[in-house]
């Protein structure tokens, strides 16, 4: 068949026909899914329209449509989790499509090795994520509090002119500010080696601000592990833990999961 | 009605408060102005060339117009995110 081809993920061959395909409707909510043995490994794909799908269309949607955007990644998003939850799967980013089944085989045939060690690196394991946030000014507050060197100044500005305090307050404020941002540092990446031993991989992403958050207090800590499923709990136990012992102290701890292994197989 | 005080990061020119917003679109240019001025003058005070004098007058006179800015601002009913508008890819004013 002629046509765009939208990848959805890789699966290893074998687990394909060792259990029947679901049935899941495609990116463009007509067609279904389907898959294509490439040798040992096969692709989850769905077939699209040319015309109504070329490479500049999808931009221009991508750009100026945030409901269809918002449309298509939620599809995307629930299918590769939906096929994540049966199968051993690479899952593919947002709108990766093929010219045709002649490029898609040539891509995958070429990468054949690399996929093969990828899916026995997620086999049997899951991606979690955690994401840590600050009450700064709390923690503020503690960094300015116990800290003998910036009390010892403190004290020393008191004793000088209303108009020199300004400047010295200002300085202060900034010698606060850079103590709280390594002090959230180094307990961060405390907890992020700790959580490492769950884990059999454990990466630092970058962290959001809080246009994408919503949240009023700073993501101070993001971060992806690869997880063996029996070592989920223990994980996941030692985070309630984290969270109970500086939840007063404004330390906040979000993990979710399990995802598909976005951060731990690439295809290019 | 949106009020202004939601830190939206955006100016609120509804039709029916535009006063309001007029108020956080005004108090936004003097923080921006205030904190340029603010900077200027820790980098002159750093800088070591003012005498003890020159000093004191211009801290005093800042931490008069930083008192001012918060009474300003309690008037208005806005806080310091209402003021740091978002420039879209250019990221947040202050």
């Amino acid at each position: 068949m002629c046509g765009l081809i939208y990848l959805y993920g890789l699966i290893p061959t074998k687990e394909e026909t060792n259990q029947s395909f679901p049935s899941l409707k495609g990116f463009d909510g007509i067609g279904d899914l389907y898959t294509i043995p490439i040798g040992s490994i096969t692709a989850i794909v769905c077939n699209l329209d040319p015309e109504e799908y070329s490479e500049n269309r999808i931009k221009e949607l991508i750009n100026n449509d945030i409901e269809w955007l918002q449309e298509k990644a939620f599809h995307h998003h629930e299918t590769v989790m939906k096929l994540s939850k049966i199968f051993t799967l690479i899952p593919l980013k947002f709108c990766t499509l093929y010219k045709n089944r002649e490029s898609l085989e040539t891509a995958v045939q070429s990468n054949d090795s690399k996929m093969m060690s990828t899916f026995a690196l997620i086999k049997g394991n899951e991606e979690w994520n955690l994401k840590i946030y600050c009450d700064d000014q709390l923690l503020k507050d503690q960094v300015s509090q116990s800290n003998p060197v910036i009390e010892a100044k403190r004290e020393e500005i008191s004793k000088l002119p209303k108009g020199k305090q300004f400047f010295e307050k200002k300085k202060l404020d900034k010698l606060i500010n850079s103590e709280l941002e390594e002090e959230k540092n180094k307990v961060s990446e405390g907890i992020h080696l700790e959580l490492k031993h769950f884990a059999l991989k454990g990466n630092v992403k970058r962290t959001w601000s809080s246009d994408v958050t919503g949240r009023k207090d700073n993501m101070t800590w993001n971060s992806v592990y690869l997880i063996s499923k029996p070592e989920v709990e223990h994980f996941l136990k030692q985070i309630q833990q984290y969270e109970k012992d500086m939840k007063e102290i404004g330390w906040q701890f979000e993990a979710t999961g399990p995802w598909p292994a976005y951060h731990f197989s690439s295809f290019s | 009605m949106r009020q202004a005080s939601q830190t939206n990061g955006k100016i609120n020119l509804d039709p029916e408060n535009a006063e309001h917003g007029l108020a956080q679109l005004v108090l936004t240019v003097i923080e921006l102005l205030r904190q340029i001025v603010e900077r200027h003058a820790i980098r002159r005070v750093e800088g070591g060339n003012l005498s003890d004098e020159q000093i004191e007058n211009l801290g005093e006179a800042l931490m008069n117009l930083e008192e001012k800015m918060e009474e300003l601002k309690e008037i208005f009913g806005l806080d310091a995110e209402d003021l740091n508008i978002d420039l879209g890819p250019l990221g947040s004013l202050l």
